[in-house]
């Protein structure tokens, strides 16, 4: 009887210093799903090394009084199946606010119909299906498409003073996504398309299409497309001495792009979210700190994760520490001009697609420079 | 192997007593067994503990239970090394997404219409690979697996190719809609249980007898007068339209379908629950969907290395147990004792044959 007395006791006095612990600092918990085994595993890693770097950060910062913020990963290998588990998984943990991922948008979405069917606000870093945002109020994504991309290159040619393109753009869904985001965009604010050009994923050869485009005289050519393809148009249109300036979506963005092109990609201009020789302080402290404690440099997969737990630590804080799915979904809403390492971020209040400010770069040199004029 | 009893027919009448003597006590004991962790233990344990994730991962196994069953049938069974099932289940997936989304067909048009369509596309495929014999087959099947997805993915009017289909609305019966998890659990396991009932009396009988004499000898069969090709066709038509049926459950269930759900690995995966469980064992392969689907997620509390212990596991499994789980021939006197289907020739004695 009287061990029962002393046990009871101690367990009572074990709950005692959990209740006030949690009433001191309440534990508030980031749901993570990323590809952490499989194929596209090297992504989930480079997701959960810079997670780590910003959550540490957060946590030091004391931006959040009263509360610990965890991020819990779990590995989704990519297989729609497994979301959909680890999305009731989250939704079960009733410390749980908000969820960040998944890679792909397959993956993403299949979790996304549960928690759009359950309101649980779900940010993913890189899926850029047009659809995924349209499923629910509690979707969010931290990667511009080409529906953003293409006007946003439309503004800067425009004010530039050049007033006629011509576009090249490979033959698949992402290409006619880009020549539909450009082409809108540019003939909107007045500009004038000279003529659209399609070609065959995995054609090296384009000659005939610069002749053909060339004999218009646009003020710009402007590609959809990616490195490989970009390096061999470059070193064709300099072949046939043709000199029109060359545009470009972020998709060229890669240092192979100048070992392949070499001199013919000089002076070709292109907008893109992340580069790690941005001087801006914020993307320098990212990079080194990436580099110290991984080996590696981040590239653009590490950078979008970096800013969307950032967008969602800081709704958090918004939210106060007391938040709750609801109030953290209304937060992320009301994101603007968040200062990411890929360019200051907001949502639209209605849509939920992101618009960021892109470094603007052109090749100098034999590598990528931020341009600073127009 | 025990799959090779005698015939009970064939015996002199003295041997083979006209009625059952193993008790039909036992029998009930098992079904109502079974029935009563589908439909009483699960759903109280969801209920119990309020665990959507629960309620998920018995959905998924469900799915995965039909998937199983059916690829024994013709890989277990009758033998013919399939790796293409998933595109089979992807194909009935479709069918139930569009036909429900497009034409605003009932669920309880969609489902048939998933396994028939699945099953159509069996037959075409089943007609000119009935002449290929093992990894021949085995080949042809992944080819087709092969094509099937590529289709799906690039048949963009039809299928919205990468974009896949969304908006499938859930299950549903006259008005009646599978909202909770709960509900929807409840629809999954019903389906599962008459879907693995048919397969448990087609591979059960002098049928699944056939089927198995074909595959241990397809020519010795062929002189004894069993219509060989015939066979290989009706057993592979019939695993194909339950892989539909398993499709469809998906897509009512998922309401969110893309071709990304039957890639290769899929067929791979459901092969594994097959060849863990048992091959040519049904009760096998409904344990091992069981173990490959509640495995990876019972060593999620593991990180990194969860994957390395699911291949740990099933290598252990098939080195310690290579004929699987619940072998065949265990399996088949397991149906015959405890489920009464085999024919008693003594009191007590071995049951033989198929009610």
């Amino acid at each position: 009887m009287r061990k029962h007395a002393v046990l009871g006791a101690v367990l009572g006095a074990m709950l005692a210093t959990i209740a006030t612990a949690q009433a001191a600092d309440r534990e508030i918990v980031i749901g993570y799903q990323a590809p952490l085994s499989g194929d596209r595993s090297q992504y989930g890693e480079m997701f959960r090394n810079a997670a780590q770097i910003k959550l540490e950060a957060f946590n030091a910062s004391g931006k959040l009084a009263g509360a610990k913020v965890a991020i819990t990963f779990e590995d989704s290998k990519d297989d729609p199946k497994e979301a959909r588990n680890i999305a009731h998984k989250f939704l079960d943990n009733s410390k749980v606010v908000g969820v960040i991922g998944d890679f792909s948008s397959t993956v993403s979405m299949a979790a996304g119909e549960i928690y759009a069917a359950e309101k649980m606000p779900q940010l993913s870093q890189t899926a850029s299906h047009p659809d995924f945002t349209k499923l629910s109020p509690w979707q969010f994504r931290n990667i511009t498409t080409q529906a953003f991309e293409g006007p946003y290159n439309a503004d800067w040619i425009l004010a530039a003073g050049k007033k006629t393109a011509a576009v090249i753009y490979i033959q698949n869904d992402w290409g006619i996504s880009a020549l539909d985001g450009f082409v809108g965009g540019f003939k909107a604010k007045g500009g004038t398309i000279t003529a659209t050009e399609a070609f065959n994923p995995g054609n090296r050869d384009f000659r005939s299409i610069l002749t053909k485009v060339a004999r218009q005289k646009p003020d710009v050519i402007y590609l959809a497309m990616f490195y490989e393809e970009g390096a061999a148009f470059a070193q064709q249109r300099e072949q046939l001495g043709i000199k029109i300036p060359l545009y470009g979506t972020s998709s060229l963005y890669s240092p192979k792009l100048i070992e392949l092109g070499r001199e013919s990609v000089e002076g070709l201009h292109l907008a893109t979210t992340f580069t790690p020789d941005n001087p801006d302080p914020a993307v320098q402290t990212f990079v080194k700190e990436y580099a110290a404690r991984f080996k590696s440099e981040p590239g653009m997969f590490a950078a979008q994760a970096y800013d969307a737990v950032g967008i969602m630590l800081d709704a958090i804080a918004k939210a106060g520490p007391s938040v709750t799915r609801e109030s953290l979904r209304d937060a992320l809403a009301a994101t603007t001009g968040y200062p990411g390492v890929t360019g200051a971020t907001s949502f639209d209040p209605v849509t939920r697609e992101p618009a960021k400010a892109l470094a603007r770069m052109t090749v100098k040199d034999g590598r990528f420079q931020v341009v600073t004029g127009p | 192997m025990d799959v090779n009893v005698p015939d009970a027919r064939l015996m002199p009448d003295t041997l083979a007593p006209p009625a059952a003597f193993s008790g039909r006590g036992r029998r009930f004991a098992w079904t109502l067994l079974l029935l009563a962790v589908a439909f009483g233990a699960v759903p109280a344990a969801i209920v119990g503990t309020g665990s959507s994730y629960l309620a998920q991962i018995a959905i998924t196994t469900m799915i995965f239970v039909i998937l199983s069953a059916s690829l024994n049938h013709v890989t277990g069974t009758a033998g013919l090394l399939s790796i293409g099932h998933a595109a089979f289940y992807g194909i009935g997936a479709y069918a139930a997404a569009l036909l429900s989304t497009r034409l605003g067909l009932p669920f309880i048009v969609t489902l048939p219409a998933a396994g028939l369509i699945a099953a159509l596309f069996g037959f075409l495929v089943a007609l000119p690979t009935m002449r290929l014999v093992s990894i021949y087959f085995a080949v042809a099947t992944l080819g087709i697996g092969e094509m099937i997805y590529v289709i799906l993915l690039n048949w963009i009017d039809l299928t919205r190719g990468p974009m896949g289909i969304r908006g499938i609305p859930p299950i549903g019966l006259l008005g009646w809609q599978a909202d909770t998890l709960l509900s929807r659990y409840l629809a999954v396991a019903v389906i599962a249980v008459a879907c693995v009932w048919v397969l448990h009396r087609l591979t059960h009988s002098y049928y699944g007898n056939a089927l198995r004499a074909l595959r241990e000898d397809d020519q010795c069969a062929d002189s004894m007068g069993i219509n060989v090709e015939r066979l290989k066709i009706e057993s592979f038509v019939v695993a194909t339209f339950f892989a539909g049926v398993a499709g469809a459950l998906l897509a009512h269930t998922s309401a969110y379908i893309a071709p990304d759900n039957f890639r290769f690995m899929e067929s791979i995966l459901i092969l594994a629950m097959v060849v863990v469980g048992g091959l040519g064992s049904l009760p096998g392969a409904v344990v091992g969907a069981l173990f490959m689907i509640v495995l990876p997620e019972a060593l999620r509390d593991i990180g990194d290395y969860r994957m390395i212990a699911v291949g740990a596991t099933m290598f252990l499994s098939i080195l310690l147990l290579p004929k699987g789980m619940l072998a065949e021939g265990t399996a088949l006197g397991f149906v015959r004792r405890s489920f009464s289907r085999g024919w008693a020739t003594i009191a007590g004695g071995t049951p033989v044959g198929w009610k």
